[in-house]
């Protein structure tokens, strides 16, 4: 049994991103189309048709490798759709890195799309298949909010502190969005916005929750020793694990809501392949899945830049603001871009691959050399779990 | 059929809220005294008190016996309801279930049951169009009764079928239509007294200890009590909870049996499209025989409802929902195969480290270990007390309120549900608090309702007097 770095290791030439928006005019083919040429269209010698092999993630857009084979009239390629609940586009890029570790192919692509914006619905719109109707019918909120009480009553956090973390949460991640033109909401928010935002679930406004808009990315990837081929500033993909939980959390006792076991056991997985041995100094800046504000105090512990308990005094401190220590969601994080599913995780990629290049402008974090991908999808007790370490440096 | 037939066992179930202001213009000053009704909380309906009201008694009702739901509201028109009652108390396939339908098949079950044939429930929803002279004098309850001899003996009986337009409704109605009550009054009235001195008479006696007088009409029920030397003590409990129907009789008979020495008389009148009467002798085994709550226990449990959440509860005030597609209907063949997770709540017991599985899997959620199919142990945790762990309230529910509690609870013993909390404001769920499962209709969405159990607070700690879901 073993969880290794791959033979072969794997580097990130280019990428494209989407805005996400409100994208009314554009379809989920539209955006996968923009997506895939910015990327494409950044590495001056290559063409579509230098990519072996492609993958496209989407929970809810399209069902076949056709999601992304038809609208860019690919002709003759394997395309593999995949679907990894919020974690999607994360599971794209992971496929897409193992084809080419492993020799299969020479360059392959990851994608992701989700169009979310054609529903008068606000929120994620997953249909399960037939069911006892025995499952309560949670709002991913509702299921989230569960680690608000559950990590206040363990660490002796009160009602007023744990409020505030959580608002620095949605203040910082909306103060880094107002300067990243490709976020969705583009606005600092005020602490008193947060918290008068009219309430979802538990303790949860409308603004601890990420928004809804609809998005594509993309990447080139192929084997770092081709790197340099294509690209003076390839990132490397120095470590990367995926967790799909068994969901004991919630069909069990024992589970206390103040976790993601599956996000530890990938967190610690990932930095044994990339060295990492002391995350909270060794990483420039992170990319987490903060789909609402606890969930991303309870991951800065998870992901080991926090002591248990301590979070959100740290997050109180500053210590993951832009200029604090430990950059956390620089580019706005889903509170500001939203959350079309299976573009999110090569999203969050994208971030760190523009920091890792030293490309991101006003929100460039100096020195930048090692970055934090974290995806997950599901709810506490039950979740998928996706971390990467990526770094400018093989 | 046993020599002497009598009732083995009893329960009655108010739900846990009352009505006593109907008023639509609040600034009119409010009626003083008047009645107050029983409202069956939104995710009820006469299934699920049904089985609120037999769960503690009848899971042993034999082969052979028929289990009977009478009412006049069943949830389904064609559909068996009693089914579900029998699926979720896990009677022997031998158990027949059974419908019985229309104002008087509260007494007529009671009867059935007194042979020694059936099992019964007795359960009503009563609603009627808003200001209705009688809204508050009709109510919503259900009662069961075992056959046997435990807690009564039966003396005597009588019935007399009487044909009379009294209380109508056409299928897909909701409220009952009725006839003016003084034409029906004097005919119940001579139903009743003919009938309860036949059974007076078979039985020998010329008074009793207690005369309990259940009727669909206010002024028949009224002289009857008169003229039949009452105490009282039914009328009473009846302005607790309006008239509640086809359970009525079976819940005045259980008041009057929480109550009642061994030894002592009762004659249950029943005077609804005609008239039963019961003669019946009070069992030595009576203060054993009840299962749950008395039933002035729970009318002195019970949270008063505003008028609004009422209406809204009825489907009788059109109110603006979220923004979010209804959930899902249950499927026919999961729910079949997963019946007893989903109507008696039972959880797999892992044989190779011992902790509770829920829903049921092959394969333990704790250990990892996969059971053979004939070793999978089975566990039932629907009698047992969850401890919260953490809550949350979602202000997105389609359920008709504005928000609802969601808890994850684990079961004393081994197990956890993540469910609805229910008959508790939502604000009032806190992590640590005892709560225990209840039956009940978490939705309907494409005409198929979807029964599973909610979890509400450990009788110690329900909190009388909440009116409204705070928060808002």
């Amino acid at each position: 049994m073993a969880s290794r770095r791959t033979t072969h290791d794997v580097a990130i030439v280019a990428m494209g991103c989407t805005p996400f928006r409100d994208h009314w005019n554009s379809s989920a083919d539209d955006l996968l189309v923009d997506a895939v040429q910015e990327c494409v269209g950044s590495l001056p010698d290559v063409t579509l048709d230098d990519v072996d092999a492609f993958w496209v993630g989407t929970q809810g857009s399209g069902l076949s490798g056709q999601t992304l084979a038809r609208p860019l009239r690919l002709a003759g390629k394997p395309v593999t759709r995949v679907e990894n609940y919020c974690a999607t586009g994360s599971e794209a890029l992971r496929n897409a890195a193992f084809a080419v570790a492993s020799g299969a192919y020479d360059m392959v692509m990851a994608t992701g799309v989700e169009k979310l914006k054609d529903s008068s619905y606000s929120g994620l719109s997953a249909v399960f298949p037939p069911a006892d109707g025995t499952d309560v019918d949670w709002t991913a909120p509702a299921g989230f909010s569960l680690l608000a009480p559950a990590y206040q009553a363990a660490y002796g956090v009160d009602a007023q502190e744990m409020r505030a973390a959580m608002t620095r949460v949605a203040v910082k991640n909306h103060a880094n969005g107002a300067r990243n033109e490709r976020a969705q909401f583009r606005k600092a928010v005020s602490a008193e916005t947060v918290e008068r935002s009219p309430r979802i679930a538990g303790q949860l406004g409308v603004m601890d929750c990420s928004g809804v808009s609809d998005g594509a990315a993309a990447a080139i990837l192929v084997r770092a020793e081709d790197a340099h081929r294509y690209t003076d500033k390839p990132v490397y993909l120095r470590g990367m694990s995926f967790v799909a939980g068994s969901g004991s959390g919630m069909a069990a006792d024992g589970y206390d809501f103040t976790t993601f076991p599956e996000v530890v056991t990938a967190a610690r997985e990932a930095y044994a392949q990339a060295g990492v041995t002391d995350p909270a100094t060794q990483i420039s800046l992170a990319e987490v899945h903060d789909c609402f504000t606890p969930t991303e105090v309870v991951l800065m512990e998870d992901l080991g830049f926090s002591a248990r308990g301590k979070a959100w005094r740290d997050i109180l401190d500053g210590r993951y603001d832009a200029d604090g220590a430990l950059p956390v969601n620089t580019d706005g994080g889903l509170k500001s871009f939203g959350h079309p599913i299976g573009a999110t995780g090569l999203r969050m990629m994208f971030e760190c691959f523009t920091q890792l290049r030293g490309e991101a402008g006003a929100r460039q974090v100096p020195d930048a050399r090692l970055a934090v991908a974290q995806n997950l999808g599901g709810q506490p007790g039950s979740c998928v779990a996706f971390v990467a370490v990526l770094g400018n440096e093989r | 059929m046993p020599d002497q037939p009598g009732i083995d066992a009893y329960a009655a179930y108010l739900p846990a809220y009352a009505l006593d202001d109907n008023r639509l213009d609040p600034t009119v000053p409010p009626r003083a005294g008047g009645p107050t009704r029983s409202v069956a909380g939104y995710d009820e309906d006469t299934v699920t008190m049904a089985v609120e009201a037999l769960r503690h008694i009848a899971a042993d009702t034999p082969a052979g016996r028929h289990l009977l739901l009478a009412t006049t509201s069943a949830p389904y028109e064609a559909k068996t309801s009693a089914g579900v009652a029998h699926e979720a108390l896990g009677l022997d396939p031998g158990v027949t279930a059974l419908d019985l339908r229309g104002h008087r098949a509260g007494a007529s079950a009671l009867d059935l049951v007194l042979r020694g044939v059936a099992t019964a429930a007795l359960a009503d929803v009563r609603t009627t169009r808003p200001g209705a002279p009688d809204e508050l004098a009709q109510g919503d309850a259900a009662a069961a009764f075992v056959g046997g001899r435990r807690a009564a003996v039966l003396l005597a009986r009588a019935g007399h079928t009487s044909e009379v337009l009294d209380r109508w409704r056409l299928p897909g109605e909701r409220h009952d239509r009725v006839w003016d009550e003084r034409f029906t009054a004097e005919i119940l009235v001579a139903a009743g007294l003919d009938t309860a001195r036949r059974a007076l008479a078979e039985a020998s006696l010329d008074t009793v200890d207690q005369v309990v007088v259940s009727s669909s009409n206010v002024r028949a029920a009224t002289t009857l009590r008169r003229a039949l030397g009452g105490t009282g003590q039914d009328a009473t409990i009846e302005r607790a909870t309006g008239f509640t129907g086809v359970a009525h009789p079976g819940l005045l008979l259980a008041a009057a049996l929480d109550e009642a020495q061994p030894g002592q008389t009762i004659l249950l009148l029943s005077a609804t499209e005609g008239a039963d009467a019961f003669v019946l002798r009070v069992g030595d085994g009576v203060r054993a025989a009840r299962g749950g709550p008395a039933v002035r226990a729970q009318l002195a449990a019970r949270q008063r409802l505003g008028y609004g959440r009422y209406l809204r509860w009825r489907g009788l005030l059109d109110v603006q929902g979220p923004a979010r597609p209804a959930a899902p209907a249950p499927a026919a063949p999961p729910m079949h195969r997963r019946a007893g997770w989903k109507y008696r709540l039972e959880g797999s017991r892992c044989d190779a480290c011992g902790r509770v599985t829920t829903p049921p899997g092959r394969v333990c959620a704790s250990c990892g270990i996969a059971g053979s199919d004939a070793a999978t142990g089975k566990v039932s945790l629907r009698e047992r007390t969850a401890r919260v762990v953490s809550v949350t309230r979602d202000h997105l529910t389609t359920m008709p309120e504005p928000e609802v509690a969601i808890v994850v609870a684990d079961v004393d013993g081994g197990g956890r549900l993540s469910a609805y909390a229910t008959d508790v404001a939502p604000g009032d769920v806190v992590v640590g608090m005892p709560m225990t499962p209840t039956f009940r209709r978490l939705w309907t969405t494409d005409s198929i309702h979807n029964y599973f159990w909610k979890l509400r607070p450990a009788p110690a700690d329900a909190a009388p007097g909440k009116d409204t879901a705070d928060g808002q």
